[in-house]
């Protein structure tokens, strides 16, 4: 493969390899079963790990018996607090807070939490000596909902400790006596005096339920002590974070840490930060042989979930519908330890008014400590449960002002250059195209057929809502790509963004591909090895298409600008000279690289204290929305979605194939949230930790007709005009539905998820005959 | 999971020797699809496993008679169940129940017989076969001996049946006329256990219905005949006005269970609206 460099296309408008829909470079290893897990990996004297979890929610640990399970034969080890401590004296990990144990110490802050860790050669000795150890609890109060936890004498943590990353947390150092792990407030003109004002003042309130990621891979992690280092295979979303956060634990310097990432079976926000990883690698140490533990499908339930959440909300309009003062009061469940929970809390807190031009905003969004398992990101980090809130608040709005829903919407909403809540300016926010689009696929302008088009006796509603929704990324975060060219002309990228099914390889290869002006086939992406692919935020929030993707174009860049040095050096032109051809110059034969390095963090203000007002809260904005159309059966209640209209703003996409999969998956998934997930609690116990009991979608809920698109954008800041894809589709599903509902058959839902019960018991109070348990 | 024997007996006869009347430990297996998970979740440790999967091939076939029954073998899988021809014929609800039994993975290995005796009341066949009158044969080592599947299950996972006992064949009745139907409600997604199963099957020369069962499951501790709904049913002619008296006899005589799948409340009223239209369902067949 004798490749050119192409002519340097970074300002032209039509591109060779971006936007192409090229097949996954993955697919065919994935689809034959080939591709690489770290569940396949198994090392020479490896000890397999099973974990001893706490039975209660709250309690002060007063004894843990293990010696029954140390003398089984075949264990190896069996490891409590005390032991971790022996390595690690202070084994607390976390993002934003240093709060979780490697192992419990003391006390214990939810079910299922670690409190022991057995290690024998046979999985299923180790899983035998589990059941034989036993704990002393004396138990304390516990606290399970996010309001009570506002002011309850139950307390999860006796102290706040602030892990020191982020500003905004540090106030809270030292902090005694609270669950608050953080208050987020904006204030932005004057609600207050608004709501005065206006002609009307709504408010409602809603709620989320507790769910999960259930990547079909669970956690899976090993930890291989070699001479000197020590090797961290690891399904991981941020294998950088990883080899930061374990260095800080051990005490040890970056480069004594390797973390290798092979692909991931899902992640959806789950597999971030410390999950397995801080417990594998001490175990590995203490034990001086490589350790693994994976994790079942029920422990999952255990490990990170997505927050459960209480949102108020009150809107002063005027009487033609023009809203004029928004109040949001945000309660997020964050269960026992913080996890990544504060920046849900802060990131999108400060878009809880909705994609809305509105004048006087008071925004108080917290993040509480529960004796529930931990909540941290999953695919939307907070935003699919604002847009359940704020856009059903707006469609209650519009029909009791008698108002059309998307009439309601283009009056309201932000438009470009307009400022958002923070005051900074919405800029390359495809708000109004994404509305446009959905009104047009939807014909909601046409007349709608509200009776069933079946013969079911005339029992069937139909109804049709929409609801859009947006987001800003992360900020800031930073990406390091290198691009390095063989003396063949075939090129490597080096990088640590993780494919977990998104997609990324076959992006970034496209995205370098377009930069060096060479065929896709010529580029192979390196997978994240802390040893070989540079520093990496994280595979998190819709970044790495933006972020990386604009360190992977720099780094080819800086690439092509050194062959092209290298072509004049030896006396050719780089754009008429193969490649091969301009090394063989040089070195005389097959040999030497170009490497280029690409390193990208964007502009950023942070928001001021009290007020969250900045000028630049975000790189990019995300705009999704969604249209339903429901059939519901008048004498049961039950209800089928028949129709999902998605529409989203990605700017330009790079691969339109894959991002369409992005929005009907990200649909699909916020479709289970919102019709049939929910962790269900006794006392803090999961009594459905089994995926026959916690219903996930299954091809046959999957909507009959299912419509997703990509309107027509450029993100002018991207990558080739690129921004994030992979969260957009979550947003106006659940609001969109429980709309549709309303409009067929006159019941607003305001909790999740979405019931046939709760339609039938609402078609009841309607009829003025409440069902009687 | 704790090491256990296996043992892979080749005749029926042999495999009732090896079950142990007093060891709960001791229990045989055809697809082992339900104890696997109770194995993997601890809730069932063994000491003892007997796979049935080696015995007399002719407990894995339908057999119909010349009177027009059907005999199963109870080795026979759930997925073939629904691909004998014989059982197409005289039993169509059969078929109909299998499309959304579980899954076409779980269906090719579980078998009729452990469906049966493992008496979980979210099974779908035991109301379907209640309905059509179907009999279990069983095998122990006292003899052989013939029960109805409705007298089968005493309770919550419990059956008549002894601890050497088997399930060696189930016997469907002729048809003659009869038509059937069962209704699956799910409330969480299409793919689950059911919230409430519905079963019923009347003889009827197109108008007056006779011989009526109608059977519910997944909200009761074990599958029921309903005796009041039988006997709004038997001799009436069918209308609108009958259909809801059904629906009003089920929803008054039916103690159902809530669950995370739905209140008690809740499902009472799914019963009394959906006991017509699994009627009108069985009319339509």
């Amino acid at each position: 493969m004798a490749t050119t460099l192409g002519k340097n296309n970074s300002g032209a408008s039509s591109f060779e390899s971006v936007g192409r829909s090229i097949p996954r470079v993955e697919a065919r290893a994935k689809v034959t079963g080939k591709a690489e897990y770290v569940h396949n990996l198994r090392l020479p004297g490896m000890l397999y790990g099973k974990v001893y979890r706490s039975t209660v929610a709250h309690a002060r640990i007063k004894g843990v018996d293990v010696s029954a399970a140390r003398m089984l034969p075949g264990v190896h080890a069996v490891y409590t607090a005390a032991d971790i401590m022996k390595l690690v004296p202070d084994p607390h990990y976390g993002p934003a807070f240093h709060d979780q144990p490697v192992l419990a110490i003391d006390k214990v802050r939810h079910v299922g939490e670690p409190v022991a860790l057995v290690l024998a050669a046979d999985p299923h000795v180790a899983e035998a000596a589990v059941q034989m150890i036993s704990a002393d609890y004396e138990e304390l109060p516990a606290v399970f909902d996010e309001i009570e936890a506002m002011t309850s004498k139950a307390v999860v943590h006796e102290v706040l400790k602030p892990a020191g990353t982020f500003p905004d947390l540090k106030h809270l150092k030292g902090k005694r006596d609270t669950n608050i792990a953080l208050d987020f407030h904006l204030r932005r003109g004057d609600a207050q005096k608004a709501f005065a004002a206006a002609d009307h003042v709504f408010e409602h309130t809603f709620r989320t339920q507790q769910v999960l990621h259930v990547p079909l891979e669970p956690f899976v992690t090993v930890a291989d002590p070699t001479p000197n280092q020590l090797v961290i295979h690891t399904a991981s979303q941020s294998p950088s974070f990883v080899r930061i956060e374990i260095a800080r634990l051990l005490g040890w310097p970056e480069n004594r840490v390797r973390v290798k990432v092979p692909y991931l079976g899902g992640g959806f926000g789950a597999k971030l930060y410390i999950k397995l990883e801080a417990l594998v690698a001490i175990a590995a140490l203490l034990a001086g042989r490589p350790v693994k533990i994976s994790l079942t499908m029920e422990e999952q339930f255990y490990q990170i979930t997505k927050h459960a959440a209480t949102l108020r909300i009150k809107s002063g309009v005027s009487r033609d519908g023009k809203i004029l003062a928004r109040e949001c009061e945000v309660w997020w469940n964050g269960g026992a330890y913080a996890d990544i929970g504060p920046r849900v809390t802060q990131k999108s807190g400060f878009t809880a008014p909705g994609p809305y031009d509105i004048d006087h905003v008071s925004i108080d969004s917290y993040a509480l400590y529960t004796n529930l398992p931990a909540a941290g990101a999953l695919r939307g980090f907070g935003i699919p449960q604002l847009v359940w809130a704020y856009e059903s608040h707006t469609d209650m709005i519009a029909k009791a002002l008698n108002i059309d829903p998307l009439a309601i919407r283009r009056k309201n909403i932000l438009r470009e250059g307009r400022p958002q809540a923070t005051g900074t300016l919405m800029r390359d926010a495809g708000i109004e195209q994404v509305l446009e689009r959905l009104a047009r696929r939807m014909q909601w302008e046409k007349a709608f057929d509200h009776e069933g088009s079946d013969n079911d006796k005339g029992t069937i509603r139909r109804g049709r809502g929409i609801a859009i929704g947006f987001k800003a990324s992360i900020s800031p975060t930073t990406s390091v790509a290198i691009v390095n060219v063989s003396a063949d002309g075939s090129v490597m990228v080096n990088c640590s963004t993780v494919d977990m099914g998104q997609g990324s390889d076959t992006a970034m290869a496209q995205i370098v591909a377009e930069a060096l002006g060479i065929p896709v086939e010529a580029v192979t992406l390196v997978h994240p090895d802390t040893d070989v692919t540079p520093y990496d935020m994280a595979t998190l929030g819709s970044r790495s298409t933006y972020h990386m993707g604009h360190a992977a174009k720099l780094a080819a860049e800086d690439a092509r600008d050194k062959l092209v040095a290298l072509a004049q050096e030896v006396g050719l032109s780089a754009e008429t000279t193969p490649i091969p051809d301009i090394f063989r110059k040089k070195y005389g034969m097959q040999a030497g690289n170009i490497v280029g390095v690409g390193s990208f963090i964007p502009p950023y203000t942070p928001p001021e204290p009290g007020t969250g007002q900045t000028p630049d809260a975000t790189p990019f904005w995300m705009i999704g929305a969604t249209g339903a159309e429901v059939e519901v059966d008048t004498e049961t209640g039950e209800f089928k979605v028949t129709r999902l209209v998605n529409i989203v703003d990605v700017g330009r996409p790079v691969n339109p194939a894959i991002v369409e999969t992005q929005i009907s998956g990200a649909t699909l998934m916020q479709l289970g949230f919102t019709l049939s997930e929910r962790m269900e609690f006794d006392a803090g116990q999961v009594t459905n930790a089994s995926l026959a009991d916690y219903k996930i979608p299954g091809i046959r809920d999957v909507p009959a007709v299912m419509e997703n698109e990509a309107v027509d954008m450029v993100q002018k800041s991207g990558p080739f005009g690129a921004k994030g894809v992979g969260e957009s589709g979550t947003f106006g599903v659940s609001p969109a539905i429980a709309s549709a509902i309303d409009d067929a058959v006159g019941v607003r839902l305001t909790s999740l998820p979405l019931t046939a019960e709760a339609v039938y018991r609402g078609l009841r109070a309607n009829a003025g005959r409440p069902l009687e348990d | 999971m704790n090491p256990f024997e296996l043992a892979e007996p080749r005749t029926l006869k042999s495999a009732v020797k090896l079950l142990d009347a007093g060891d709960e430990s001791v229990r045989v297996f055809g697809g082992c699809t339900a104890l696997m998970l109770m194995m993997k979740t601890g809730v069932f440790q063994p000491t003892r496993l007997i796979s049935l999967r080696g015995i007399e091939s002719r407990y894995s076939k339908v057999t119909s008679a010349g009177d027009g029954s059907l005999r199963i073998g109870a080795l026979t899988t759930l997925g073939a169940l629904g691909r004998f021809t014989a059982v197409k014929k005289r039993a169509p609800v059969i078929v109909d129940t299998l499309r959304t039994l579980s899954n076409v993975r779980v269906r090719n290995v579980a078998t009729l017989g452990g469906h049966l005796a493992h008496a979980d009341p979210h099974m779908d066949l035991p109301p379907v076969l209640i309905a059509l009158d179907a009999q279990v044969v069983t095998a122990a080592t006292a003899g052989s001996r013939t029960l109805a599947v409705a007298d089968l299950f005493t309770g919550y996972y419990e059956t008549a049946l002894a601890r050497n006992e088997l399930i060696s064949e189930v016997v469907v009745p002729a048809r003659a006329g009869r038509r059937a139907a069962y209704v699956k409600l799910t409330t969480r997604g299409a793919d689950d256990w059911p919230t409430l199963g519905i079963a019923v099957s009347f003889v009827t020369d197109g108008k007056v219905l006779t011989d009526a069962r109608f059977v519910v499951s997944a909200a009761t501790e074990k599958p029921l005949r309903l005796a009041s709904v039988e006997a709004v049913l038997n001799g009436a002619t069918v209308d609108d006005a009958l259909l809801a008296r059904a629906g009003e006899a089920a929803a008054a005589e039916a103690e159902l269970v809530g669950d995370a799948r739905g209140s008690a409340a809740y499902k009472t009223e799914l019963l009394r609206v959906h006991a017509g239209r699994a009627l009108r369902k069985a009319l339509a067949a």
